[in-house]
């Protein structure tokens, strides 16, 4: 029923000459993408470098929550200019991107990682005061900055898999593999294309 | 100098039989050499803009750049030796890419720039240097590092 309905959803997007115009230009679709990556050197490298603060390997001599908050809005500024490049990728693409495996886990992790970002921001305000110098934050702030790099690395794995067609729907697949990647219509992606 | 002859050895070496035969590993390395170069993007970006003084003006500049560039060294071996490994599933068309050798001649100078003009000049007090050479290492900094990445994604395009 959700696959149903996310693949008319999908197709809908796709009766959309911009999708098609993103789609189909030479270069708007490649500045999209690489904008899309290029940021990851502004949102994951400040992120990158808040969780080794929080893991003891960077700034020793810089209170943790300084760190944090000091990088705090460059790192969203790079989550927004990402996530706005991701929806036009994602909107230059609807069909096949709907019933790729890799893009739902994809948006499973980036929902975890949300998740974790949040309690970690709560646990972290809620004690910092009580190790903000010190050069290895107690153990579950330093647990959740482990998480954080992980989870961040494995979105950085499955958006780069989404362009493989290892498992496309109109591939033959083991049943579960259809299952996971929500196929509706085997066929929707290559149609859409035509 | 012609590197034709590492890129045919490169061709054929058990690098290439791994990355040619696993679509996975490939991935897996590929996802490493992109954390690499958020890591070494980070640090570029929060060294220079520290230097222009946009972020972490409380902090000294000299602690900023202190700890990026220990990181930046740790993110430039994780690229480079997941770059090499990448490169040997198609090292013959990269050395006909034109795309791939401007990426090596920006990347070439991006290291010659940071270890032989940045960070000499940033062993120097801060405050002593002209707060223009800081903003001009900075820009310049940025706009290498910029073009090396960018040139490096239009590797796949072209």
């Amino acid at each position: 029923m959700l696959n149903e309905l996310l693949l008319s959803f999908a197709r809908w997007l796709d009766t959309h000459s911009w999708s098609t115009q993103i789609h189909e230009s030479i270069y708007l679709y490649a500045w999209i993408e690489t904008t899309h990556v290029l940021t990851l050197m502004v949102f994951l490298g400040m992120l990158c470098i808040i969780d080794l603060r929080m893991l003891g390997l960077i700034f020793p001599s810089v209170p943790a929550s300084t760190v944090a908050q000091k990088l705090d809005r460059p790192m969203m500024i790079g989550f927004a200019v990402m996530m706005l490049t991701g929806l036009l990728l994602f909107y230059a693409i609807p069909v096949r991107s709907t019933q790729s495996i890799w893009f739902r886990i994809k948006v499973v992790l980036l929902l975890l990682a949300a998740v974790n970002a949040f309690t970690f921001r709560a646990r972290m305000q809620a004690s910092v005061g009580r190790w903000d110098l010190d050069l290895k934050p107690p153990k579950h702030i330093r647990y959740a900055a482990g998480a954080s790099l992980l989870l961040w690395a494995a979105v950085v794995i499955t958006g780069r898999t989404i362009a493989y067609d290892w498992f496309d729907c109109h591939k033959e697949l083991p049943y579960v593999m259809y299952w996971a990647a929500g196929c509706v219509n085997e066929m929707a992606a290559l149609d859409a294309e035509l | 100098m012609d590197f034709y002859p590492f890129f045919d050895w490169l061709d054929t070496s058990p690098l290439a039989t791994i990355s040619k035969a696993y679509g996975g590993v490939f991935a897996v390395v590929q996802m490493l050499h992109l954390l690499g170069m958020s890591m070494l993007g980070g640090m570029v970006i929060l060294g220079d803009l520290r230097l222009m003084n946009i972020l972490m003006r409380e902090t000294p500049s000299e602690v900023i750049i202190e700890n990026t560039q220990k990181w930046f060294g740790v993110a430039l071996v994780m690229v480079v030796i997941s770059g090499i490994f990448m490169s040997s599933a198609v090292s013959l068309k990269l050395y006909y890419n034109e795309m791939f050798w401007a990426k090596m001649s920006a990347l070439a100078v991006g290291v010659l720039f940071f270890y032989f003009i940045r960070r000499p000049l940033l062993k120097f007090p801060h405050s002593q240097l002209n707060p223009w050479t800081l903003r001009t290492v900075a820009i310049s900094s940025l706009l290498i590092w910029f073009t090396v990445a960018a040139s490096g994604r239009w590797i796949g395009f072209s």
